[in-house]
């Protein structure tokens, strides 16, 4: 008998060390997961964060610009540059032919006009003197100069010439190559050049979508939720509704998107991938789960208080008011930015609504074009460019940090007010 | 009247025993009375010795049943019927003890009494002596079956037993002019006729407790009296 | 209280029916609440005693399959009338309830709320007072006099009643309703409040539902047995502990309930 016992005590505590085993297999395989994937996110896109330069002189020759003696802001503003730029860089191999001279233009990307300009207009007085200035390199040699890109491919395989690589070289032996940090990649909107795409018209539209979001789903949400779990009576006809709500949460986004691009757009005419739509389209998926987290955090404040409340004399708008809905705004706030959050990585409804078309110019208002940074990541996806790939991984660094902050701040407003009173 | 059990066995348990307390020492009571009154009547002086030993008996049960009620009391909390059972027991005992000091007295002047007592004297000693035992019988049936018509019973009866002691008091003052000799045993006489009216009272006062007990009312009015009782003989 | 040598009767509930559903809870409920008394309601578990309770400040309304037939009258008024304003009868009939329950706001604010959604306070010093004169007939004002402003949840689980029975009181009832006040204190916190209860009964008609005979005992006048949704007994308290009519009030009070 009490031998037996010993068995069973013995099988017992072995049937719970093997259950502790799996459980922490379990965590191990998803910590693994995890660790892999940010792993090749990060190694994948850090790179995207540095931006190779040409240090190359330009001499600011009036003649090459067109330009009069003594020009006027006006006119360092209108004239022409790209013969100037053109010359700067064929001056890097004064004996190129003509095909290396147009590899020579290559090796920069079509902004180097641009940035030329800045620099004269930042200091007029540059006129017939010569500087060095900082030109954004091609993403090819930005590639290669990471060391993304393989040099002892056949050269027909390459998008790099030989003769590129080896001014390139030189430039490096000269220390006229510089990597530095890549700000351009968060204040330029998007771009078919891969060293000039940024992502601030995604970002911005991602932000004013989830503003827009917000605006709408929140308070319509939490009317909703409040008048359901507080007021409505408790009848088949609010349980029909209850049901629904629940089975709305569970609606794959891309029917939202497709209800956008049949109503929002088809009949009330509004504005194409706008932010406005996109974020009228995220508050439909997003409004269930802020009721369903509202009414979940009313149902945790406890009766006891509402019963203090009514006894007192107060009435049922009062106790809701006063009460129970202060107590339950923790729960309905973190639940509202895990909504937000969601919304912010929804991909699928803001394609059909036509937030994927190629923006280059970054919106001001919820009612200019913009693009969304999960939309984004997919764009650039797409994109064949080698350049493009470390720009998709370092997008979605930011979306993550983005979503990682989202819900920190959610756990600190749960956190914060929870201990508050209890 | 009889109650459904205590929910707590151990609480029942203690009522019951306090109550069967109460019954044996009353039975003791009853036995010591009786050979008492035998040791007078008969002139035994065993049976006198073995009720001055019962004594000691019945003391022993007083301090028993005392501390069973303050234990009662502290951690029971009795209500209602159990608390009106819990103090009556409580005066109950007291009062049972004191019937066997008396019982205990009256054999101790037995022992001390001449062979020939009048026979008169000695009728009316039996008549008024064997009521007393009737009724402190009576009274100890009507507790065990928590009868209140027993009860008053026994309480009305007191008025008898007050004048039977009066008669009993004017044989033993007849005895004690009869003779100077007498005196002593006189003396004793007078003494055992009042403490066998003593014990009926303590009886009476039972009957009290019982009728509480059972009623949760207190008997009113005066307690009945016979003839005012002569304890000086004049009239 | 006597006026005249007449008892003053202050809650009048005349054969009143209560069903949860079809459930029927109370049976023809017929009980006299003496004005100035503290009256003690006792009785075994889901009995009914709470809903009788929650019948008189219409506690029951706020639930829906519950309704309440019969007359409830105070004050020569039936409370279960149409016309009769909840709000209003809930100011004038307070209520503590079992768990201490202080809302999650300041100890000052948990006093304040009834008097200011009932507007009985026209500036903030009337309202300092009232805080003040609630706290300190809930004897509670020596402990808590220098942390108004902290939440009363921090409060001790007795301060926390205490609490609850100065917000119940700071709307002047007339009635204050006790639904097992002292269930979760310790014996000293329970005697501060049955001390309590004493002293508010000057001042208030106070009608108390405790499990211990002991506490009915102690703090209450009069006593009613509920006992599967009846009243079985309703009288002075010392008569039902020492002496009760029914036998099922015995059987209750003594621990004899099989
Ligand atoms: N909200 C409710 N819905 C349905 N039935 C209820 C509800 N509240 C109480 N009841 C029923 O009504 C009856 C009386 O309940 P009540 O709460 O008044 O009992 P009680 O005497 O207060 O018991 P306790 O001493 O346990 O608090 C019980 O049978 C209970 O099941
Ligand atoms: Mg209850």
């Amino acid at each position: 008998m009490n031998k037996n016992k010993e068995k069973l005590l013995n099988s017992r505590y072995r049937a719970e060390k093997r259950f502790q085993f799996y459980g922490k297999s379990a965590i191990f395989l998803a910590l693994l997961f995890l660790t892999i994937f940010i792993f090749k996110i990060f190694s994948t896109g850090y790179t995207a964060f540095q931006k190779t330069w040409l240090i190359v002189p330009v001499t600011f020759d009036a003649e090459t610009m067109y330009l009069d003696e003594n020009p006027s802001k006006e006119d360092l503003e209108d004239a022409d540059y790209f013969d100037l730029a053109l010359q700067t860089m064929f001056n890097l191999d004064k004996s190129a032919s003509e095909k290396q001279q147009n590899d020579l233009k290559r090796m920069v990307s079509y902004f180097f006009e641009r940035e030329i300009k800045r620099e004269l207009l930042n200091d007029p007085s540059l006129i017939g003197k010569t500087k060095d200035v900082y030109l954004t390199a091609s993403d090819d040699l930005d590639q290669v100069f990471k060391g993304n890109y393989p040099r002892d491919l056949p050269e027909d395989q390459r998008r790099v010439t030989d003769y590129q690589l080896k001014i390139f070289d030189q430039l490096v032996e000269q220390g006229r190559i510089e990597s530095k940090f890549n700000l351009s990649f968060f204040t330029y909107p998007d771009s078919r050049e891969a060293e000039l795409a940024g992502i601030a018209s995604s970002f911005m539209g991602s932000i004013f979508s989830i503003l827009v979001c917000l605006v709408i789903a929140f308070p319509v949400a939490v009317l909703a939720a409040i008048y359901l779990e507080e007021f409505a009576p408790k009848n088949r006809f609010t349980d029909f509704i209850e049901v629904n709500i629940n089975n709305l949460a569970a609606v794959p986004s891309i029917v939202f998107g497709l209800l956008g691009l049949g109503i929002l757009l088809a009949v009330f005419q509004l504005p194409r991938s706008t932010p406005l739509v996109g974020g009228i389209t995220l508050s439909l998926m997003t409004l269930p789960t802020i009721i369903i987290a509202c009414r979940a955090s009313l149902k945790a404040v406890p009766p006891s208080i509402r019963e203090a409340a009514l006894a007192m004399g107060a009435s049922k708008m009062q106790t809701t008011m006063h009460h129970t809905v202060p107590l339950s705004m923790p729960g309905t706030l973190s639940g509202t930015i895990i909504g937000l959050a969601q919304a912010l990585g929804e991909t699928a409804p803001l394609i059909l609504i036509g937030m994927v078309a190629f923006v280059n110019t970054i919106p001001g208002s919820p009612l200019d074009p913009a693009a969304s940074l999960p939309v984004q990541i997919y764009i650039w996806a797409e994109s064949a460019e080698r350049g493009f790939v470390e720009k998709v991984s370092a997008c979605i660094m930011v979306l993550l940090g983005f979503l990682i902050i989202m819900n920190l701040f959610a756990q600190i407003i749960r956190h914060k007010f929870e201990k508050k009173w209890s | 009247m009889v109650e459904a059990p205590h929910t707590v066995k151990s609480y029942e348990e203690e009522l019951k025993n306090l109550n069967s307390n109460i019954i044996k020492m009353g039975g003791f009571c009853e036995e010591s009375l009786g050979k008492a009154i035998q040791a007078i009547t008969t002139r035994n002086s065993d049976n006198a010795e073995a009720v001055i030993k019962d004594d000691e008996k019945i003391d022993k049960f007083e301090t028993l049943i005392e501390q069973q009620v303050v234990n009662l009391i502290a951690l029971r909390q009795p209500m209602a019927i159990d608390l009106r059972e819990t103090v009556t027991a409580l005066k109950i005992s007291s009062d049972l003890e004191r019937i066997g000091d008396l019982a205990k007295n009256i054999s101790k002047r037995t022992l001390l009494l001449n062979e020939n007592l009048p026979k008169n004297l000695t009728e009316a000693l039996v008549r008024v002596s064997s009521n007393v035992q009737k009724q402190l019988k009576s009274i100890l049936d009507a507790y065990l079956d928590r009868s209140s018509a027993m009860a008053i019973n026994v309480w009305e009866g007191d008025e008898q037993i007050d004048d039977l002691t009066n008669l009993c008091m004017q044989e033993v003052i007849k005895y004690l002019k009869e003779n100077e000799k007498n005196l002593d045993d006189g003396t004793h006489l007078l003494f055992v006729t009042k403490n066998i009216e003593r014990i009926g009272d303590h009886t009476t006062n039972v009957a009290e407790q019982v009728y509480y007990l059972v009623t949760g009312e207190y008997l009113e009015g005066d307690r009945p009296k016979g003839t005012e009782p002569i304890v000086t003989g004049e009239k | 209280m006597k006026k005249n040598g007449v008892k003053m009767i202050k809650i009048n509930s005349k054969n009143v029916d209560v069903f949860y559903g079809k459930k029927q809870a109370l049976f023809n409920i017929n009980l006299d609440i003496e004005e100035n008394q503290v009256t003690a309601l006792i009785g075994p578990s889901g009995c009914g005693k709470s809903t009788f309770l929650r019948c008189l400040n219409r506690m029951n309304d706020v639930i829906d399959i519950c309704r309440v037939k019969g007359q409830i009258i105070i004050n020569d008024f039936d409370i279960n009338d149409k016309s009769c304003d909840v709000v209003r009868l809930r100011e004038k009939i307070g209520m503590v309830f079992q768990k201490p329950n202080p809302f999650p706001k300041t100890i000052y604010e948990n006093i304040s709320y009834g008097p200011t959604i009932h507007g009985m306070a026209q500036s903030k010093n009337e309202m300092d007072e009232i805080v003040e004169n609630s706290l300190k007939k809930a004897a509670l004002w020596e402990e808590v006099k220098d942390r108004l402003h902290e939440p009363g949840t921090g409060l001790s689980g007795g301060q926390q009643q205490r609490l609850c029975i100065a917000r119940a009181i700071s709307v002047k009832p007339e009635v204050i309703l006790m639904d097992e006040p002292c269930s979760a204190l310790d014996p000293i916190a329970t005697a501060q409040i049955e001390e309590l209860i004493d002293e508010l009964k000057k001042d208030h008609t106070i009608i108390i539902v405790t499990h211990s005979m002991a506490q009915a005992a102690r703090v209450s006048q009069n006593t009613g047995f509920f006992h599967l949704g009846e009243l079985i007994e309703h009288g002075s308290t010392d008569k039902i502990f020492k002496n009760p009519e029914n036998k099922r009030t015995q059987d209750y009070i003594t621990g004899r309930f099989g």
